[in-house]
């Protein structure tokens, strides 16, 4: 990790328009982000979300950096934050179910045309969280997008976004799982 | 090692150059004017106390300006405890509460001590138009004060909202003070300060309000995750 005045002056090129010092601020203190979140979420891959958020909200209050004072105090408590903030997020999602290789699929329709059940369950298990809730949540639950935004805190777009994407990722395994 | 592609991108897509906020104390300062109006808006109004020869100078103005003096500064701690890193220890937090308090607390018993107005008859009356009148008067700077500290970043809303509410709402009963003659303990103590401790709440909610719209933004962030990860 660069030492601290090194960062405080890579942080004060970010604030004042050379673009080019995120690379190294993100070499800097990436690891001990990721370290930090790792910590809180123990999840490899949730602790590496965690730092990409981190980052953008970070870019997003960078004008709150006073350079008269050390960085990483500043960039962990957005960590915390950032950690705090997907914590509540989480908490108020409803059920959805990280094994879903057990769920009972009213499969219909499409998802019927490409394989049996157990397929599109192991297809299912391996669409990123995120969509995955979104298409369970849509398609098996039968929740509008309005419920599912409302439950997860984030805009009706967002959530038709997740849930196509989603269906995109579980045609293309599934697409996959048959040509096997 | 560099920042991942999508994430570069992603920043790179709204990237400016910004210019780096002030001292949370200098920005505090913007707040003057306001706090200016909320001291004479009362007596302009309406009167100065009747009381205000027996109190002398420094009874009316002399305290109303310290009070109000104390207000701002306590504005400035909520706006330092809105950047990520600068946060307030608890027992820092409660130094910032107990002070304003016991300033209005010692300010009351002094100038009870100088003009003892006894408050007779439809107490109630007077109670309510000094709650009204001090509440009214510290939502235009609660307000103002919100979008100095949104400005920044606060990762404890309540905390910052609960300081800059309680600063607001001490600088407003300093100018009511200047025209409410009844420096009574148990008038100023329930009908005043009532008046401040709401516009301390109000302050809160209005900072956990502003959160949660900034959360709704947060979530709109689709994960940022290399392609490693999910079989993304």
């Amino acid at each position: 990790m660069a030492d601290d005045s090194r960062l405080r002056e890579l942080m004060r090129e970010y604030q004042s328009g050379r673009f080019e010092a995120v690379d190294e601020i993100y070499a800097s203190i990436a690891p001990a982000l990721r370290r930090y979140l790792l910590s809180q979420a123990r999840d490899g891959a949730k602790a590496d979300d965690l730092v990409q958020e981190t980052f953008l909200q970070m870019h997003r209050a960078r004008h709150t950096y006073d350079p008269s004072y050390p960085l990483m105090p500043w960039a962990m408590a957005i960590a915390r934050h950032v950690w705090l903030m997907d914590r509540r997020t989480m908490s108020r999602r409803p059920w959805a179910p990280d094994d879903v290789t057990a769920m009972e699929l009213p499969v219909k329709g499409e998802a019927a045309s490409y394989a049996e059940r157990d397929q599109v369950r192991n297809a299912l298990g391996k669409v990123a969280p995120a969509k995955r809730d979104a298409v369970i949540q849509h398609h098996v639950l039968g929740f509008s997008f309005k419920e599912i935004a409302q439950r997860a805190g984030i805009a009706e777009t967002a959530a038709k976004l997740r849930s196509s994407r989603g269906m995109a990722q579980l045609r293309a395994l599934l697409k996959g799982g048959q040509e096997k | 090692m560099s920042a991942p592609g999508e994430l570069r991108s992603r920043l790179a897509a709204d990237y400016q150059p910004v210019r780096a906020l002030r001292s949370p104390w200098t920005r505090a300062l913007a707040i003057v004017p306001l706090a200016i109006v909320a001291l004479i808006g009362a007596q302009l109004a309406f009167n100065v106390r009747s009381d205000a020869p027996s109190l002398g100078w420094l009874g009316v103005w002399g305290f109303s300006i310290a009070q109000s003096a104390i207000g701002i500064i306590v504005v400035g701690a909520a706006l330092r405890e809105s950047i990520p890193g600068r946060h307030w220890s608890s027992a820092a937090i409660a130094l910032w509460v107990a002070i304003p308090i016991a300033a209005i607390v010692v300010i009351t018993l002094v100038s009870w001590e100088a003009s003892q107005v006894i408050l007779r008859g439809a107490w109630w009356v007077v109670a309510g138009v000094c709650f009204a009148g001090s509440a009214a008067t510290a939502m235009p700077v609660v307000a103002f004060a919100g979008i100095l500290a949104a400005r920044a970043y606060p990762t404890r809303p309540a905390i910052a909202g609960l300081l800059f509410g309680l600063g607001a709402g001490l600088m407003a009963d300093a100018g009511w003070r200047i025209f409410c003659h009844f420096s009574e303990p148990a008038h100023v103590l329930s009908a005043h300060l009532a008046a401040v401790i709401l516009s301390t709440i109000v302050g809160a909610l209005a900072a956990v309000s502003l959160s949660g719209l900034r959360g709704e933004e947060h979530a709109l962030h689709e994960p940022v995750r290399p392609r490693r990860d999910h079989g993304d």
